[in-house]
């Protein structure tokens, strides 16, 4: 209960900061209408194909706009050198990892609120249920591990560089199981259910995985 | 010794086994893109496995003795020890991933008409080298240390776990990689003999790369700790112990830990006998 109540802190004073600052999700939604423009001159899109190209743009501009939202996970805490401070405290590194995963989920759900509407304004993608379901479940084992790898990289010389190598080998179980259950949404072969149970068991598994391994990363 | 096996192996792969009735000489990539592949996974489970006793050493918990691959490494309670084996299987692991994906694709060529194919184990393969080439990375770029030692163990873990899970999630994908034929008695006798042959001689060359590399770490790790004594001193804990009780010793930081090495088990490096450097520097003196 204590844990919960430090990690949601962790959490309130991350997306605090952000509030006050206005930084990073102005910058991500342009990123994402950018990354959709670029979608635009690659593809030869028209009213047939929109439809299959669209969900693939999605994850990509999904996993790139989260590539850059992790990296600033931990770049305040690194220039006040206030995560030293935060684990001195009682607070347990667990509960910390928690707060700063929280975080940045809450950030890239604010993405994703921009992405799948533009994404059905821009390339006709029906918006259902089954699909943002798909999207958020994705996203908490995604925010886990992204947070995890910012964590890790934070403390390493070329961070920018490492982390996409260290993150996205890691997020393909995710872009895996979600590509196939977005695509099965809008009505291509596959099966929904099989896909959303998938995103469920990997949100469970990796979310145990960080948690357990967070204590090594945090606690210097 | 290892290149010689490896030459017998191709001797055995070319001359021994014989022509795949349907594929032609193609098929002789099979022994050493299975065996390669294999030695990769026995490659990562050394770097999973230094990587979990490094971590559970630093939190103090017991870890004396572990036996894995054939018995080729016998790690003492001594994380820099298991963070070396890390490296070194890392390192290894990734050269063998590279053959088979080589291989694989030059075998892939003239049977399945396309070098590259989204194929379940073709992209959990991929993905695998992927992680630990990033591995490699984190290491390289990481202050040298204990904090290397520890991200990187992390990492390692992170991506053994996530290799299976990237298999099972594609598994129901159309699949064009035949399975597993080894175990369920399709091969002709000629062609097994030949396949298990290789398999060892890979597996002995992946544990005598293992080694050299090992020893390699060693010496970079002892030229970081004369460059920079404070921080690995810290993060080398026994290291640490010994210096303390033997002077003499300490100043041949490479006897000391040879009994370590599986040079000295291979009689490669001649140096005292194990029960000498066991009185001489008891481990738990450092802990």
């Amino acid at each position: 209960m204590n844990q919960l109540r430090v990690a949601l802190a962790v959490a309130r004073k991350d997306l605090r900061s952000e509030w006050r600052t206005r930084e990073l999700v102005p910058a991500l939604a342009q990123f994402i209408i950018l990354a959709l423009l670029i979608g635009n001159f690659g593809f030869q899109i028209d009213s047939r194909n929109a439809s299959t190209i669209a969900p693939g743009i999605l994850w990509l501009a999904l996993v790139f706009a989260g590539l850059v939202a992790f990296g600033r996970t931990f770049a305040a805490e690194r220039e006040q050198a206030s995560l030293e401070a935060m684990l001195m405290t009682p607070a347990s590194p667990v509960a910390i990892f928690a707060g700063k995963a929280l975080a940045a989920a809450a950030l890239l759900v604010v993405c994703e609120m921009v992405l799948l509407p533009a994404l059905s304004l821009f390339f006709g993608m029906p918006l259902s249920g089954d699909v943002v379901a798909a999207v958020l479940l994705a996203t908490v084992g995604m925010a886990a591990l992204g947070c995890l790898f910012a964590a890790v990289v934070a403390r390493v010389r070329a961070r920018e560089l490492l982390l996409p190598l260290l993150t996205l080998p890691l997020w393909i179980p995710f872009i895996i199981a979600g590509g196939l259950a977005v695509q099965s949404a809008m009505g291509l072969p596959g099966s929904y259910q099989q896909a959303i149970g998938l995103l469920i068991d990997f949100d469970i598994l990796f979310v145990v995985l960080t948690s357990l391994a967070a204590r090594f990363v945090l606690d210097e | 010794m290892a290149v010689l096996l490896m030459l017998l192996a191709a001797g055995a792969i070319f001359v021994y086994a014989p022509t795949d009735a349907l594929q032609g000489p193609v098929q002789r990539i099979f022994y050493l893109h299975v065996s390669s592949a294999i030695a990769a996974y026995g490659c990562f489970a050394v770097v999973l496995v230094g990587g979990i006793i490094y971590l559970r050493n630093d939190s103090a918990v017991a870890c004396f003795a572990v036996v894995l691959v054939g018995g080729i490494i016998y790690l003492r309670n001594d994380s820099a020890v298991a963070d070396r084996f890390a490296r070194a299987g890392a390192l290894v692991g990734v050269v063998f991933t590279t053959v088979t994906l080589v291989m694989g694709m030059l075998w892939a060529k003239p049977i399945w008409n396309t070098f590259w194919t989204w194929d379940a184990r073709l992209t959990s393969t991929l993905v695998l080298w992927i992680v630990y080439a990033g591995y490699l990375l984190v290491r390289r770029m990481a202050e040298p240390g204990r904090q290397a030692a520890r991200l990187a163990a992390v990492v390692g873990i992170f991506g053994f776990i996530d290799v299976p899970v990237v298999h099972f999630s594609v598994t129901w994908w159309r699949t064009q990689h035949p399975g597993p034929i080894i175990v369920n008695d399709a091969l002709p006798v000629q062609m097994l003999g030949t396949f298990l042959f290789t398999l060892a001689c890979t597996l002995v060359l992946a544990g005598v790369m293992i080694a050299i590399r090992y020893r390699i770490e060693t010496l970079i790790d002892e030229k970081q700790s004369i460059a920079e004594p404070v921080p690995v001193a810290a993060g080398h804990r026994a290291e640490a112990g010994p210096e303390a009780v033997l002077p003499a010793i300490a100043q041949r930081p490479d006897r000391r830990r040879c009994r370590d090495l599986p040079c000295h088990r291979l009689r490669i490096c001649g140096c005292r006998p194990r029960w000498l450097s066991l009185v001489v520097a008891s481990p738990s003196a450092g802990a």
